[in-house]
């Protein structure tokens, strides 16, 4: 049986980040992957300045093969029912379009860490002073030993299920698909992100040129159907923006996790066992994961080493070094700090009061309408809690977290 | 990704790779890797058994090499191939001769004070210049030392006080080393008046980084001395210095009391431009209280200071500021908490500065001992995050003032350290892309931000954007930083300007052709 330090469980931008900390720090570090490298993966790729910061200072300037066409991305323009549009640069400048395939695969190789693709994880033992891992490589039974795991296995880790069977029945589940189609015509501006703040489209729909085609997606509450739902969005891009697409050339889709970071209930691990990234929660406002996950996926590792050199549990120094995180990312959702605060890369406030007043009307008007439809899951009371609670205690209550 | 690859490593130190993304992605922040990659090891075979044949010990156990795994700050990790410890300059030069021809990384450790991982090795070898610690010889006469640069200061200090002798300036912490400071610069309380500690250097013995065992100073060998002093191990490992030193007195100590960060700077720099003073610098808790510490070597310099230009002093009394203080908290009954937390600050620091091992007769004996104790007891804790700023004087106010905005933002408890250097005008060569600011004259001030971490973990992200946050305002006023190496040298560039840092990388290449001293520090 294989023994090391640490087996990270996935080979995103999370598990490269937290084996940049722990092979720097001289552990022992092997990521498990179930797919071939490099592998393919459902995101927008749009990066956040912050993500692409770190992505420079850890692992050097991005190479050309790990972006898509366009290179960057300038902001995001949010669009509502209105008709009102609010273009919104980033604070940094323009921002990196990943290529997940190519970018995950260069972090992963630039931490250093020894990884082991096609090898699917299973299942976990955690023996207090040591963790089982059993995982299954071209189909066949393998086990490792490991001091600590990491899992950064993304929204529907199989690491948090085998920790809490019971989460994937605890949260409210989306679906995220989008499809590539030919542009005929496009007036959406191809340096930004498009967002739209509509209840009829979807709980989450955007739309963003690459590669030469025109990807167009709707996110919604699991059980819906996505080619209705996608249809809906290009028939009313088509009517209101006058975007003229050919027939999608390829589709994706995938699960999503969007409250816990929302309401403050992120799922950390337990004993040995660490989560981070989108599996523990992980996930910005507009649905970017890629930076807080690099981050979050650090600090995971750095716990690893500051509860080795300090002789503390795992868990009591991962829970005390995330609140940074989980603070800079639930700002995200909280709207006090939307109102008085700055806490997006981009100045949503600015723009807003850059609008007439009537303009400015419609803008808070289509949002509450927008956020009603959320409504169903009950996180107004939680949401509420939190927004009072951050600026009384300097943050937001751990007790929530898993 | 073969192309990637290939394309990564052929981006040389000191110079930034091509960025893809766009020419105005991350505005002003340079593409460089502050965080560095570990070196692959490619002909470090080669290189250990050229230092067997050398008769070098090269330690290369994980126990040994663990030892160096980070440094005071506590953000930066790496772990060194191997670990040699420094015997001689011979032994050195050796090495550095087999390391530039097996392009193997040296990296040089003192006391492993560094804050941002210039002293941690990302592989290669490690250079451990704790083992080269002799005082060489004492001129009481000549008032001169010359000593082996892996010495720690408080070591030197025990043997200079031997002979009555004491050194003239060397940094509060007193468990770096000589070479290290003279390296960096080295602020003490005196600085004011006679220079950063490297300004005190006479003359050094240095090993270039192709392996030359060069005497230098003002007049031998100028340019290397100019280079090697403030030149954050660039050009080449300090083994031995002379340094000047002086006849050993006890301190006069005076505390006055500040509520206001601009009153007690303006204070300072009052006594400073009048040369009022032998000592003078500023310790605060947070901005609520802020001592101005001022002192003296003399009698007759401490009556000259009491009869001029102490009535010209706006700080208080113990008891008077006590008054203030407890007035203030009563209006402001809101603020009890940070009230109670200057209560406990003060009943715990006080009577560590006035023990009566060390005041007698109201004088301080072993100031070094004292303010050294005081930094680790109260200020040290496992990370040291001690970002700071160095300005010229008419921006010094701003620049405090608008740190201290960011510790409050960051952190419930903080101590600001502020201290004036004077400038030498005939070692301008040696401040060239230092923590001198090119439009000082006269003084450069510095100030130190240092976040109280006690019992509390924070996450390296949270420590370093606060770090950056400071770091940011020393750009926007044509600053500099007292420690500009290592994981932050992405602003080097950003506050020296490519055409000094190119010219400096140039000369780094020409004394260095494998780029292979230090390499992770500066470029």
């Amino acid at each position: 049986m294989r023994t090391v330090d640490v087996i990270i469980v996935g080979a995103g931008l999370s598990a490269a980040a937290a084996a940049k900390r722990l092979v720097d720090s001289g552990l022992e570090t092997l990521v498990l992957e179930r797919q071939k490298l490099p592998r393919h993966k459902i995101c927008s790729g749009i990066l956040s300045p912050r993500g692409h910061r770190f992505l420079l200072e850890n692992f050097g300037p991005l190479p050309r093969e790990v972006l898509h066409d366009p290179v960057s991305c300038r902001g995001v323009t949010f669009h509502f029912p209105s008709g009102v549009s609010m273009p919104m640069d980033f604070f940094g400048g323009t921002t990196p379009h990943l290529h997940r395939k190519f970018s995950d695969h260069w972090a992963i190789k630039q931490s250093g860490a020894e990884v082991h693709d096609q090898t699917s994880f299973i299942g976990l033992q955690d023996h207090g002073d040591h963790v089982i891992v059993q995982a299954r490589k071209n189909g066949e039974p393998v086990e490792y030993r490991a001091r600590y795991v990491i899992g950064a296995d993304g929204p529907s880790s199989p690491v948090t299920r085998a920790i809490y069977p019971d989460y994937p029945q605890s949260i409210p589940w989306f679906f995220v698909g989008q499809k590539f189609h030919e542009i005929i015509e496009c007036p959406l501006d191809e340096q930004y992100f498009h967002f739209w703040f509509h209840p009829g489209l979807g709980h989450y729909t955007w739309s963003h040129a690459r590669d030469g085609r025109q990807i167009v997606g709707v996110g919604f509450k699991s059980g819906d159907n996505f080619a209705k739902k996608h249809a809906n969005v290009v028939n009313y891009l088509g009517e209101k923006h006058g975007v003229r697409l050919g027939e999608p050339l390829d589709d994706e889709g995938c699960a999503e996790n969007f409250g816990p970071s929302l309401v403050n209930r992120y799922v950390f691990g337990k004993g040995n066992v660490l989560i981070t990234g989108q599996a523990g929660g992980f996930l910005n406002m507009i649905g970017e994961g890629m930076s807080c996950a690099l981050h979050s996926g650090a600090i995971s590792g750095e716990a690893i080493v500051e509860a080795r050199l300090r002789n503390r549990p795992v868990q009591e120094m991962y829970r005390k070094m995330i609140a940074s995180e989980v603070r800079r990312t639930t700002d995200q959702w909280n709207p006090l700090k939307i109102a008085f605060d700055r806490p997006h890369e981009a100045d949503f406030p600015a723009a807003l009061m850059a609008l007439g007043w009537r303009d400015r009307a419609r803008v808070l008007r289509d949002m509450w309408r927008f956020v009603v439809l959320y409504k169903e899951f009950n996180w107004g009371r939680q949401i509420f809690k939190a927004a009072v609670q951050r600026p009384l205690i300097g943050g937001y209550s751990m007790r929530h977290w898993r | 990704m073969t192309t990637a690859t290939s394309e990564r490593t052929s981006i040389e130190h000191g110079t930034i790779g091509p960025c893809h993304v766009g020419p105005d992605s991350l505005i002003d922040i340079k593409r460089q890797q502050t965080n560095p990659s570990r070196w692959k090891g490619e002909s470090w075979s080669a290189f250990a058994a050229a230092l067997c044949d050398f008769g070098i010990e090269l330690r290369e156990s994980v126990a040994a090499r663990g030892t160096f795994a980070t440094d005071a700050g506590g953000t930066a990790y790496g772990l060194p191939h191997g670990v040699v410890i420094a015997r001689s300059a011979v032994q050195v030069s050796l090495l550095l001769k087999a390391a530039q021809q097996h392009r193997v990384p040296v990296t040089v450790r003192g006391g492993g004070l560094t804050t941002e991982g210039e002293s941690v090795a990302f592989g290669g070898v490690l250079l451990d210049m704790t083992g080269m610690s002799r005082v060489l010889h004492i001129d009481t006469e000549a008032l001169t030392v010359r000593t082996e640069a892996g010495i720690f200061w408080h070591s030197l200090a025990e043997e200079l006080r031997r002979v009555n002798m004491d050194y003239l300036s060397a940094p509060l912490n007193l468990t770096s080393s000589v070479g290290g400071t003279l390296g960096v610069g080295g602020i003490d309380v005196n600085s004011p008046r006679l220079g950063c500690s490297a300004d005190q250097a006479l003359a050094l013995q240095v090993v270039t980084p192709t392996g030359d065992i060069v005497e230098c100073s003002d007049t031998h060998n100028a340019e290397l001395f100019q280079r090697v002093i403030l030149g954050y191990g660039q050009f080449g490992v300090i083994t031995e210095a002379t340094l000047k030193i002086r006849r050993y007195t006890p301190l006069r100590m005076h505390y006055f009391y500040y509520d206001s960060l601009r009153t007690a700077i303006e204070d300072m720099q009052l006594l400073n431009r009048n040369d009022a003073s032998d000592y003078s610098g500023i310790l605060t808790i947070m901005d609520c209280a802020v001592n101005l510490l001022v002192a003296f070597d003399s009698d007759e310099r401490e009556a000259a200071f009491k009869a001029n230009w102490q009535p010209k002093l706006r700080g208080h009394g113990e008891f008077g500021f006590a008054l203030r203080m407890a007035l203030r908290y009563a209006l402001r009954p809101w603020k009890l908490g940070e009230a109670w937390f200057l209560f406990k600050r003060k009943r715990d620091i006080f009577p560590e500065f006035r023990r009566s091992e060390y005041l007698r007769d109201g004088l301080m004996h072993d100031r070094t001992v004292v303010f050294s104790r005081a930094v680790w007891k109260f200020w040290g804790s496992k990370q040291m995050v001690i970002p700071d700023l160095a300005t010229s004087a008419d921006k010094f106010v701003e620049a405090v003032e608008r740190g201290n905005q960011v510790c409050r933002k960051y952190f419930p408890h903080y101590t600001l350290y502020l201290v004036g250097i004077k400038l030498r005008p005939e070692h301008k060569p040696h401040y060239e892309m230092s923590c001198i600011p090119s439009d000082a004259e006269g003084w450069a001030y510095g100030c130190e931000f240092e976040p109280m971490i006690d019992g509390h973990v924070y996450s390296r992200d949270h420590l370093q954007s606060f770090k950056n946050a400071i770091y940011d305002i020393g750009v926007e006023l044509g600053g500099s930083y007292y420690r500009f190496g290592g994981m932050m040298k992405g602003y080097i560039r950003r506050v020296f300007g490519d055409e000094v840092v190119d010219r400096h990388l140039a000369m780094k290449r020409r004394a260095d052709p494998a780029m292979i001293l230090n390499r992770e520090v500066i470029f």
